[in-house]
Formats: structure tokens, C-alpha cells, sequence
């Protein structure tokens, strides 16, 4: 299987809201603040009032993200992207996250799947493609390297 | 995979299909219903047969584009179930075909599919529909 690196996305994260306990697991939310993304045929910023990570704790330890983010693009292009994802690994790794420590991307599974919406004619390649990230989970928020499938 | 993500082969997916149901222009495009009857899987680390009674709602977009929304349930040869769905893009223009699955299973012996996520790459043959499926890494 073949990849190409489509964009570096650096998320700022805004002040979690637990939800707590619900029938599934427990629930969070993660509202972001902000962020840039960069890549070689895309860059522009994150809108933060409509962009937001809402998690899901499994009772199996796997975290499942819901990620809908609005990218801005520097010559002015808007695009919807959302991607699911998953993030586990060993719990003293997990708990280190949790404590605001900055660990090795390598020592846990952090992979989101994301898809892409624009109207902008300059974009619409991303209509169509599959897209895997690779996540780093650092204190001020995530890292997403994403790669489109080819 | 290049550039830093890895994957690694889970299974080959064939699918068997019964006579497409057109439901014809929705307000996502215009939508048909390939029914699963049945196939099979095949991987390192699981094998079995496709249940008869999935499907994949196929949405057409008018430029050659379509989205794929499917669930089947997968019967290992040890007797485990395995819900499995995907959502993918089939864009003719381009030969592109991806698919992005996920699995829900009760068996521990099978637990690890609850935890990963995976990329198919499909095909259509005139046997019927083939996705290659890796594991991301």
C-alpha cells in the first residue's frame, strides 16, 4: 500500500469537558482553540469554533475519537474534515498522557482515519481520496501527520 | 506503506453478490443496493466465509464518483462472529478504490480487530467485489 504525506496538522486543544459515565463508556469532549496545518499542496489554519475531538473511553481501554475540524486554507478555501480514530497502548504510557508528559509516539496506537469535504474547485481532490494520520499526542495538543492513500 | 505509516496484510475479501437493487436518485445521489450473499476472507491470522444477509449501499455522485457504505457479518472457521463494516470512495475516473473497515467481535480470540484500523484496497472482478485489507500499523 502506497502513501504520500498530504499535511502536518498541529491542534491546540481548549479546556476538556467530561461528560462522564454514559451507556458506552465514559465521554469527553476536546473543543480546540485553534491550529495550523501544512503540506505540499495545503496549508492554512484551524477555525476553532467549529472544531472539536468528542471521546469515547471503551470499556476495553481504547479511546475512540470523533474528530470534526474546520480547515481554512491561506488562499481563503473552507473544508470539513472528520475522522474517526483510535488510541491505546500500555497503561502506564496511557496514564503518562493523562499527566500532561510528552511520550514516545511509538510506545502507543494513535491512528485516525480522516475525510474531506470542500467546495472549493482548487481542493476538490480531497473529495475523493482515503487519508490515514498518524497521532503524538503532546501536552499543548495532538500532531496528526496525514498521509492519503494512493 | 511509504513516508512513515506501515501496514500489514489482514485479509483478502471476495464478496458474493446478488442483482443490484436500484433505488434511483436520493437527495445524496443516486443510490443502489448491492446485496451480500455470501464470499469469503482469508488472512495470516483469519479465515472464514461472508454470511449471507449484508450489504453495500452504494451512492453514485454523477461524475464517476461513488461512496460505499457496507456491513456484513464474518464467520471465522473456529465459529467466531465478526461485525464488520466499512464506509470508502470509488472514483472510476481515477482507478481509485479505498475503502476504510472496522470490526466489532465478542471471541477474545479475535479481540485485537476491536483495536485497529485498516485500509482495503478493492477491485471489481467479474466474480464479484475483492478488497485487500491491511492493518494500520
Amino acid at each position: 500500500m502506497n502513501t504520500r504525506l498530504l499535511m502536518t496538522l498541529h491542534v491546540k486543544v481548549g479546556t476538556l469537558l467530561n461528560i462522564g459515565p454514559v451507556p458506552h463508556g465514559i465521554r469527553r469532549t476536546a473543543p480546540l482553540a485553534g491550529g495550523t496545518f501544512e503540506g505540499p499542496r495545503l496549508r492554512g489554519t484551524i477555525v476553532p469554533d467549529s472544531s472539536a475531538d468528542w471521546q469515547l473511553l471503551r470499556s476495553d481501554g481504547v479511546l475512540e475519537m470523533d474528530l470534526r475540524f474546520t480547515l481554512r486554507t491561506d488562499d481563503g478555501a473552507v473544508i470539513s474534515m472528520s475522522a474517526f480514530g483510535l488510541r491505546h497502548g500500555p497503561p502506564e504510557v496511557i496514564a503518562a498522557i493523562g499527566r500532561g508528559e510528552t511520550v514516545d509516539p511509538a510506545s502507543y496506537y494513535f491512528r485516525t482515519m480522516p475525510r474531506f469535504e470542500t467546495a472549493h474547485p482548487a481542493y476538490s481532490f480531497l473529495n475523493r481520496l482515503i487519508a490515514v494520520a498518524s497521532g503524538d499526542r503532546r501536552p499543548e495538543g495532538p500532531i496528526y501527520t496525514i498521509h492519503e492513500v494512493l | 506503506m511509504s513516508d512513515g505509516i506501515e501496514s500489514r496484510p489482514l485479509m483478502v475479501l471476495r464478496l458474493a453478490t446478488a442483482a443490484t437493487q436500484e433505488i434511483g436518485p436520493t437527495s445524496q445521489g443516486t443510490l443502489m443496493i448491492f446485496p451480500v450473499i455470501g464470499g469469503s476472507f482469508d488472512g495470516e491470522r483469519l479465515r472464514g466465509t461472508v454470511l449471507s444477509g449484508g450489504g453495500d449501499w452504494v451512492t453514485a455522485h454523477g461524475n464517476g464518483s461513488f461512496t460505499l457504505d457496507l456491513r456484513v457479518t464474518l464467520e471465522t472457521d473456529d465459529g467466531a462472529l465478526i461485525h464488520m463494516t466499512f464506509t470508502g470512495v470509488r472514483d472510476d475516473a481515477n482507478h481509485y478504490f479505498r475503502t476504510v473497515p472496522r470490526f466489532e467481535t465478542a471471541a477474545p480470540k479475535y479481540a485485537f480487530l476491536n483495536r485497529l484500523l485498516a485500509v482495503g484496497i478493492g477491485e471489481i472482478r467479474p466474480e464479484g467485489p475483492v478488497h485487500v485489507i491491511e492493518e494500520i500499523l
